[in-house]
């Protein structure tokens, strides 16, 4: 009963004339984002986030939700069309989407996406629904020695999904870390690595850097190396778009498996999109009974990871609402989003704000039915993005990032410390350094620090107490194991390597 | 590439032990519990041992190598540039009229533009920018000397 009065209080919020607006501007704007190579929707995010300063949070939100789980629909469009992958969570999908549309299949491997996402994304929302309160309720007890445990273990677990070398996630990490104690000290009033500029004793607004290194530093990559694909010929009209009943039942399950997959990793902290998308993917060559047929074209290999990233876009706002810890980039420029309106994401949000989190949760299924439409009736619209020259795209990317930037504090230091940290962050991606972690640790910094200095505080200065409350005990655990997972790893590869050649 | 990465280990290094030296002169200890200078300080910790281990790595073993300047790197660097210098005339020009220029110059830069296409497209951000951050969003950007 409680879940429908929610969703009576979220339709109520969600349905109004101004909100089904923005939710229409945000899922377009997905969409755009989605089908662009070289903006993603941390980026978009970050560029709009100093332009809603004054719009009614719910709203803005409603956008910004939009936004993200409408790029995992259209960067389906470019993985699809011309085998570039316009997100990173639709990399999979080039394997056998492209395939289909060079064998006549693109409307079929599209409507497939749409139909996928779109039913996992819904069942996905009801899920998060009844998941993300009950999370809320537990974490009440959460007091600052689990806090500091759960970001601990939400860092260790960027370890193990942070590509290949995880020494450089871990520094990444710390120094993200490092940038959010810059500013004024909290408990002392002294200031840290500020080095006598004032604009400094405040800290480095989130925007800044978020724009550096996501918008302007992903510029230069993509000037670097462009991605250019040949688009394939294909004919989507609306009949183009149906699907055969081999093709439905061959994509029925794997729609299932990948909801289920997606919403497991997007709860994790760190798990991410892209993840969700890889292990769905892998998941279903695996239970395949044809698993050869993968990578030429098998239409189960669009609909798992385009389920899964979808039904994970939305599961991640679970830990962002509940708990306040972001899982990915985007959830992670959220969280400075909720900072800038002053409301704090966390357990005390279902209480306090309800009309933010029940609009913006039943949002989310309006967004999903006008993403549906869009991607059967509009297709054709969005393909002609897809000749849209680069060098527009860089111009609106420049111009939102220093007006942005700008508008933080109304001065030029902000501007060109954005493009200090574009060039950072351009370094880092070539030095195979990743940027996420940094964002993570930024966005967390504050929650970290503050809650290891309460917790000891409270203990008197032993660490025990990370040890002997069961909660936390839980976390660390867990952040041990994922530290240590690259050395876990390499022991188990040694050891099959030992029984493989037993000379 | 490996020496690219080997310059950027030694970086991270000094960055590391620069952590260290400036966070043990904050506070450590206070009498409410943890002070400024403990977070920080195992931070440097945690970069410097970081960087000693990428670098011993490059060192002792042959890893995949990745070109570290690649054909293109030369454009990037040139918008860079332009970035700079943009950045530095905003003041004088005003927002529109400087990020519009911006566009049209590295329209024209990168290469497959002619003249006109670029000016107008100059011309539209600069309406464009005026009418939705200035007039629409009521943003304070600096207009520059001619006040637009």
């Amino acid at each position: 009963m409680e879940l429908l009065n929610n969703l009576y209080t979220g339709f109520s919020i969600a349905l109004t004339f101004n909100n089904i607006i923005y939710c229409l501007v945000g899922v377009l704007f997905g969409q755009i984002v989605g089908v662009l190579p070289g903006i993603g929707a941390p980026t978009a995010i970050a560029l709009l986030l100093p332009l809603t300063y004054s719009v009614n949070p719910t709203s803005a939100l409603i956008m910004f939700a939009g936004i993200y789980y409408g790029v995992a629909y259209g960067g389906t469009l470019t993985s699809v069309l011309i085998n570039v992958p316009g997100e990173s969570s639709t990399v999979m999908t080039c394997v056998d989407g492209y395939q289909m549309a060079l064998k006549g299949r693109a409307g079929a491997a599209l409507s497939v996406a749409a139909i996928g996402s779109f039913i996992a994304g819904t069942v996905s929302i009801i899920l998060l629904m009844a998941f993300a309160p009950a999370l809320a309720k537990f974490a009440l007890r959460f007091g600052p020695p689990e806090y500091f445990a759960l970001t601990a273990m939400a860092f260790g677990l960027l370890t193990v999904f942070g590509g290949e070398q995880p020494i450089k996630t871990i520094i990444s990490t710390m120094l993200g870390l490092l940038i959010a104690t810059i500013g004024l000290d909290v408990v002392s009033g002294m200031p840290r690595f500020a080095f006598g500029f004032p604009q400094l004793f405040g800290g480095i607004d989130f925007i800044v850097i978020i724009c550096g290194m996501f918008g302007i530093a992903e510029v230069f990559s993509s000037i670097e190396e462009p991605e250019e694909g040949e688009l394939v010929k294909s004919k989507l009209r609306l009949r183009d778009l149906f699907l055969t009943w081999e093709e439905w039942i061959a994509s029925r399950w794997a729609i299932v498996r990948g909801g289920i997959i997606g919403f497991l990793v997007g709860i994790i902290p760190a798990g991410g999109i892209t993840t969700a998308s890889f292990l769905a993917y892998l998941a279903e060559k695996r239970a395949s009974k044809h698993p050869e047929l993968f990578g030429h074209g098998a239409i189960e290999g669009v609909a798992a990871p385009e389920s899964a990233n979808n039904s994970a876009s939305i599961s991640g706002f679970a830990p962002l609402l509940a708990l306040g810890v972001p899982g990915s980039p985007t959830t992670a420029v959220m969280l400075a989003g909720f900072m800038m309106w002053g409301i704090r994401p966390g357990p005390m949000l279902f209480k306090t704000n309800p009309d933010l989190v029940w609009g913006l949760i039943s949002s989310m299924y309006i967004g999903n039915v006008l993403l549906l439409l869009i991607n059967i009736f509009l297709i054709p619209a969005f393909v002609v993005m897809l000749r849209l020259p680069y060098t527009i795209i860089m111009g609106f990317i420049i111009v939102f990032a220093s007006v942005g930037a700008y508008s933080v504090n109304n001065n030029f230091f902000d501007v060109w410390l954005m493009l200090g940290f574009a060039v950072l962050g351009y370094l880092m991606r070539k030095l195979q350094y990743p940027i996420v972690p940094l964002v993570l640790g930024l966005v967390l910094g504050n929650l970290s620090e503050n809650s290891l200095r309460q917790a000891l505080l409270i203990s008197g200065g032993s660490f025990s107490i990370f040890f002997t409350r069961p909660i936390s005990l839980l976390f660390v655990v867990v952040a041990i194991l994922a530290y240590l997972s690259p050395v876990i790893r390499w022991a188990l590869k040694g050891l099959r390597q030992t029984k493989v050649d037993p000379a | 590439m490996r020496i690219a990465d080997l310059i950027g280990g030694v970086v991270v290094l000094i960055l590391g032990v620069a952590v260290i030296y400036f966070s043990s002169q904050l506070e450590y200890y206070s009498e409410f519990g943890p002070g400024p200078g403990f977070l920080p300080l195992w931070i440097g910790i945690i970069i410097t041992a970081g960087a000693i281990y990428v670098i011993i790595n490059l060192l002792t073993k042959h890893s995949r190598t990745r070109e570290f300047f690649k054909p293109r790197t030369k454009l990037g660097l040139q918008i860079l540039i332009t970035i700079i210098i943009t950045f530095l005339v905003l003041p004088l020009l005003g927002f529109s009229i400087g990020l519009a220029l911006f566009i049209g110059v590295t329209m024209r830069m990168m290469g497959k533009h002619r003249w006109v296409p670029c000016g107008l497209t100059a011309i539209v951000t600069a309406i464009g920018i005026r009418l939705i951050f200035i007039s629409w969003l009521t943003i304070p950007l600096p207009r520059g000397l001619i006040g637009w």
